[in-house]
């Protein structure tokens, strides 16, 4: 098989191979570290290349497949990790040089569940420093590229997750979500991100932003592979403090292709606000379509949507900036600058205006679970721009220049706020070859629907098939 | 800190002084411009009315 169809395959596709044993571990993870090979010196997805290693992983998936112990889908599946997330015996950065030597004793819980469904780890992916940032700037391990145009943010936090999920670098890669660091990538690189309910995956050993506000999660190409990545990630974990014990349900059973019936709301406030025309027609074009397919589309009201930029501000930065005190007081000056401000500026907010934004946050989540008692899902753009040009401290939305840090955040931090789940599929692309990503959100734990509707609308459209031109 | 007036440069300084935050003249300028956005914002939260509304936060201690 051709090595760029095999980086291009989904995990559903692959691991149907690789448990007939049609395709090897080991064919896999060399295709992939060809791709890396090939593309890497553009995008700079990775902080930490795992080559030798997962040739070795490759090897012994290899002789267990044909020894008879396959392990399930991710057996011998590439995978890449954001590298926030610990892992044993390979340094963990964070992003940024202070910890360039750290290297983890333990596994993170999620690290520790991809290892034992047998997905080989072929590296760990930059992303925006301590994942304080939206863009995917880094000057300590060089900022990331948008495989779609080489000259655009790949989006952050998670952008080096975004970019190797979009490249064929890697089958699945994982980043975790603050103010939309899944999405905010996915949407800007044409790829899958879900950011699951709060506490339904695992934080224990990540990094921590925003204590309250962290979701980790998978990135993909497919929705199905999403789904796939939630029944080996999901779960209740006694060592995370906020790991909620909930029932996991199979989240492949949700792949219908069906949506009727489905009620989905449409908040007026995200089209009130500043958005690019192409990003608006193409997200309407996919609620149409989705109405067509079955589902019952409304018009609602989501008034606090115009108030979730200050309320989550305020509580990441509060919280951003209690977490990296003391490593602000003893290393700040090894900070990019911009980081190093934000958090700065965190310390300023007053202990009553922290607890005031929690306050408001509160109303915001039970605006809408009011708002979700009517419909199943709230649908919007991911992003109301595509990817901005690197660097860029303004971008043009619609006839309105922003700045682009509030505006790739603009739809994505509601549901860091309330917790609820949340995932952008692809549903276009711009004049000048742009991804640009449908946000779909759900009823806390209700992961199931979501996915429901993102795949039914994938399976109706090709957009997931494009392919970036590297 | 911050409040529903304008942060002058000179209360700036002095908090900032208090909270052992050092840098060049541009780095400061630009901090400065950062914590007036924040006071910004934390106008906005607080102009919420909030009333009556508990936050959801609530410490549950655990089962030893």
């Amino acid at each position: 098989m051709d090595t760029l169809e095999i980086c291009y395959m989904s995990a559903g596709d692959l691991s149907k191979l690789v448990e007939k044993k049609e395709i090897s571990p080991v064919e896999i993870i060399d295709a992939h570290l060809s791709r890396i090979e090939a593309t890497e010196p553009m995008l700079n997805s990775f902080i930490t290349l795992l080559a030798d290693e997962s040739r070795t992983a490759a090897r012994q998936a290899e002789k267990d497949i044909q020894a008879g112990r396959y392990k399930g889908p991710l057996h011998g599946i590439p995978v890449g990790l954001k590298d926030l997330y610990n892992t044993a015996g390979v340094r963990t950065t964070s992003g940024s040089k202070i910890f360039d030597n750290f290297i983890p004793t333990e596994d993170c819980t999620v690290a520790a569940k991809f290892h034992q469904a047998g997905a080989i780890l072929l590296g760990k992916l930059n992303l925006h420093q301590f994942a304080y940032g939206p863009t995917g700037e880094n000057p300590d391990y060089g900022h990331m590229h948008n495989p779609w145009n080489l000259d655009m943010i790949t989006g952050g936090s998670s952008g080096g997750s975004g970019s190797a999920t979009a490249a064929g670098q890697c089958t699945i890669t994982t980043g975790s979500d603050t103010g939309g660091s899944i999405r905010i990538p996915a949407a800007l690189c044409g790829i899958v991100g879900l950011k699951p309910t709060y506490g339904l995956v695992s934080r224990h050993g990540l990094t921590a932003l925003s204590w309250s506000l962290d979701h980790p999660g998978p990135m993909t190409r497919t929705v199905e592979d999403a789904a796939i990545t939630m029944n080996i990630i999901a779960g209740y974990d006694p060592r995370d403090v906020a790991s909620a014990k909930v029932d996991i349900p199979d989240y492949t059973s949700a792949l219908t292709g069906d949506v009727r019936g489905l009620r989905i709301g449409i908040p007026k406030e995200y089209f009130e606000a500043p958005i690019d025309p192409q990003v608006r027609k193409a997200v309407q074009d996919a609620i149409d379509l989705l109405e067509t397919m079955g589902a019952e589309v409304k018009e609602v009201s989501f008034p606090m949507f115009n108030q979730s930029q200050a309320i989550s501000s305020a509580v990441l930065m509060a919280e951003a900036s209690a977490y990296h005190r003391d490593l602000l007081e003893k290393d700040g000056h090894q900070l990019y600058e911009p980081v190093r401000q934000r958090l700065e500026a965190g310390l300023f907010i007053t202990a009553a205006d922290y607890l005031r934004a929690q306050q408001a946050r509160t109303m915001l989540d039970e605006e809408c679970r009011r708002l979700l008692d009517d419909v199943d899902l709230l649908a919007g753009p991911t992003e109301p721009v595509t990817a901005p040009e690197l660097l860029a401290p303004k971008v043009l939305a619609g006839e309105q220049e922003i700045g682009v840090v509030g505006a790739l955040t603009q739809y994505t931090r509601p549901y860091n706020i309330n917790g609820f789940p949340a995932i952008s599929v692809p549903c276009g692309f711009s004049d000048t070859g742009l991804p640009i990503g449908l946000q779909l959100a759900g009823k806390p734990f209700d992961e199931l629907t979501v996915l429901r509707a993102a795949y039914a609308y994938e399976r109706a459209t090709d957009w997931h098939n494009r392919r970036p031109p590297l | 800190m911050a409040s529903d007036k304008e942060l002058s440069r000179e209360e700036f300084d002095c908090l900032a002084e208090q909270l052992g935050i050092s840098g060049d003249p541009a780095y400061i300028d630009e901090l400065y411009s950062q914590v007036r956005g924040v006071f910004i914002g934390a106008k906005t939260v607080r102009d919420i009315d909030v009333s009556g509304v508990e936050p959801d936060m609530a410490f549950v201690p655990r089962v030893s």
